[in-house]
């Protein structure tokens, strides 16, 4: 038996273009492999050092509405190719949850977009590239 | 300057430091203070022109009510005692020694002591709400109770702030009924006052907390005290009533965050002098370790009891400090109690305390949530004696394997 039978992928999305198109990969790999589909909705961070509640709230309510719709979607097509799905959200620092998440919940493959943020990519690294290298088991970048 | 020059420069500054807060998640108050002082080292700026100076003033104390009101008592009467204790803990260490510190190698007034012992006492209940947020803590009881003991060594800030200031005249009595009145029939009148007349685009439920702040104030610049406790008691009782009627509150702050809060913290900023503080690094580390050292000494024991699994964690964000740090500063230096040497020194060390234990805590000593929901699963809350909650463990079912 192969050591990579993948029957418990997690892709993570925030609601961008790049994120789309890992889901729409991930789907596919499920819908071929007959995986269970885990999408993963990465809110990232609140806003640092903040000077009220007020403004910690605003921005998380905002997030929750957003990927309270991104997810939706994500769940709609995916039953919509066949795929068994289910849907969580979380928020923090995107690398650090999404590997958390994983070993947490035995997934055998994360499916991650590539951004091209620039500057952010140069000086830190991208989210893909922390994940590959601090994830626990396979991890797919979709360019 | 003309006053229209210098509020051009500073809404354009303003509104460029809400576009970077959004672009890299940093709150923008911490951006604006940034900027201030980027500004205030840079251009030569009249920080003290009076427009400037009177809206700083009215935001420190809207920003005071704002924090009262977005507190929730119901969670602070979960853990009364562990709250307590460690609330006034992380306000007691810190205000004396700093106050001593100050007083004595420093050789600062007793006033201007007594006002880095306040701007160095505080927690930062936002900033560690928004760490709590962002890993889910706030639903649990580690959490809960941080956000608890915040909210106490919140309160004890305003209170020192208070008493500092006091100089009673004839008019400290009419300052004090008048604000008790209020505190006690604002919540009562409201419900009728914002059904009546609230939910309009001229704002009639703003207007009314804008007069009700603004006549604080003159009664307490008449008493020779300041309207910072009335303030925070008054959102604090009106908290009950902004929970029910989120949207009120929401209009209240986008009012406050959109014109008024932005020139307090660039204020705040321009005042701090880069050269000063470079020149006393000394005395900065001498102000940060008064601040750190007695947070650890007496919150760490007492979270060690409470909280034995978050001991540091628990420490590190009741070291946090930003909003009440920095309005304390600002009240010392506008009264001329501190001059703009001490203020620098003060705010610098206060803004570092909001980045610094914040870091530490979310990189190495962030709880597992998961974890935590599993523990608060297995404990209960019983009321004690005076019906404020206890927590122990679930009784085992009986029959069940021990």
């Amino acid at each position: 038996m192969s050591p990579y039978e993948f029957t418990n992928v997690l892709v993570a999305i925030d609601g961008s273009e790049d994120s789309r198109k890992a889901l729409d990969c991930a789907v596919s790999v499920c819908a071929s492999l007959g995986a269970q589909l885990t999408v993963l909705g990465v809110e990232g961070k609140l806003p640092a050092y903040a000077a009220s509640l007020g403004e910690v709230d605003d921005v998380k309510r905002e997030k929750d509405e957003f990927f309270s719709r991104v997810l939706a979607e994500a769940e709609r097509d995916a039953h919509e190719r066949g795929v068994e799905v289910r849907t969580d959200l979380v928020a923090g620092h995107s690398a650090e949850v999404i590997v958390h998440y994983a070993t947490a919940h035995a997934h055998d493959l994360i499916v991650v977009a590539h951004h091209g943020h620039f500057l952010g990519d140069v000086l830190l690294g991208s989210t893909a590239d922390r994940v590959a290298h601090h994830a626990k088991c396979p991890v797919m970048v979709v360019h | 300057m003309e006053p229209v020059q210098l509020a051009a420069i500073l809404s354009g500054t303003v509104l460029l430091a809400s576009m970077v807060s959004v672009e890299i998640g940093v709150s923008v108050a911490l951006i604006e203070l940034a900027f201030g002082v980027v500004l205030g080292n840079t251009f030569d700026l009249n920080p003290d022109a009076s427009w400037l100076v009177f809206i700083a003033s009215f935001a420190s104390v809207v920003l005071t009510f704002l924090a009262g009101a977005e507190v929730d008592p119901d969670d602070f009467r979960e853990r009364f005692w562990a709250s307590i204790a460690i609330g006034v803990a992380s306000f007691a260490g810190p205000f004396v020694v700093a106050t001593l510190v100050a007083m004595g190698p420093l050789g600062w007034s007793v006033k201007a002591s007594l006002i880095a012992g306040t701007a160095l006492s505080t927690t930062s209940l936002a900033v560690v709400y928004a760490v709590l947020v962002e890993t889910g803590l706030n639903t649990v009881r580690v959490g809960k109770l941080i956000m608890s003991a915040c909210f106490v060594t919140d309160m004890c800030t305003v209170i020192a702030l208070s008493a500092i200031f006091i100089k009673p005249t004839v008019w400290f009595p009419v300052f004090l009924v008048v604000s008790v009145g209020l505190i006690v029939a604002l919540p009562r009148i409201a419900p009728w006052f914002f059904g009546r007349y609230g939910d309009r685009v001229i704002e009639p439920e703003i207007k009314l907390v804008f007069a009700i702040l603004l006549a604080l104030m003159v009664l307490g610049q008449e008493a020779n005290s300041q309207a910072v406790l009335p303030a925070f008691v008054l959102g604090l009782v009106m908290s009950r009533h902004y929970r029910q009627h989120r949207k009120e509150q929401e209009r209240l702050r986008v009012v406050a965050f959109a014109f008024l809060t932005p020139f307090f913290f660039l204020r705040g900023g321009m005042n701090v002098s880069l050269g000063a503080v470079f020149a006393n690094i000394g005395v900065l580390a001498v102000l940060a370790a008064a601040k750190l050292v007695p947070k650890f000494g007496l919150v760490s024991p007492l979270a060690r009891r409470w909280v034995p699994e978050h001991a540091t964690f628990t420490t590190l964000l009741m070291s946090t400090g930003l909003t009440f740090g920095t309005i304390s500063a600002l009240y010392g230096l506008q009264a001329h109690i501190i001059n703009r040497t001490q203020f620098s020194l003060l705010v610098t060390v206060v803004v570092l305390s909001a980045i610094v234990p914040t870091a530490i805590a979310q990189r190495w000593f962030s709880p597992d949530v998961e974890a935590e929901r599993a523990d608060d699963a297995r404990m209960r809350l019983v009321p004690d004696r005076k019906g404020r909650g206890v927590a122990e463990p679930v009784p085992a079912p009986e029959g069940a394997a021990r």
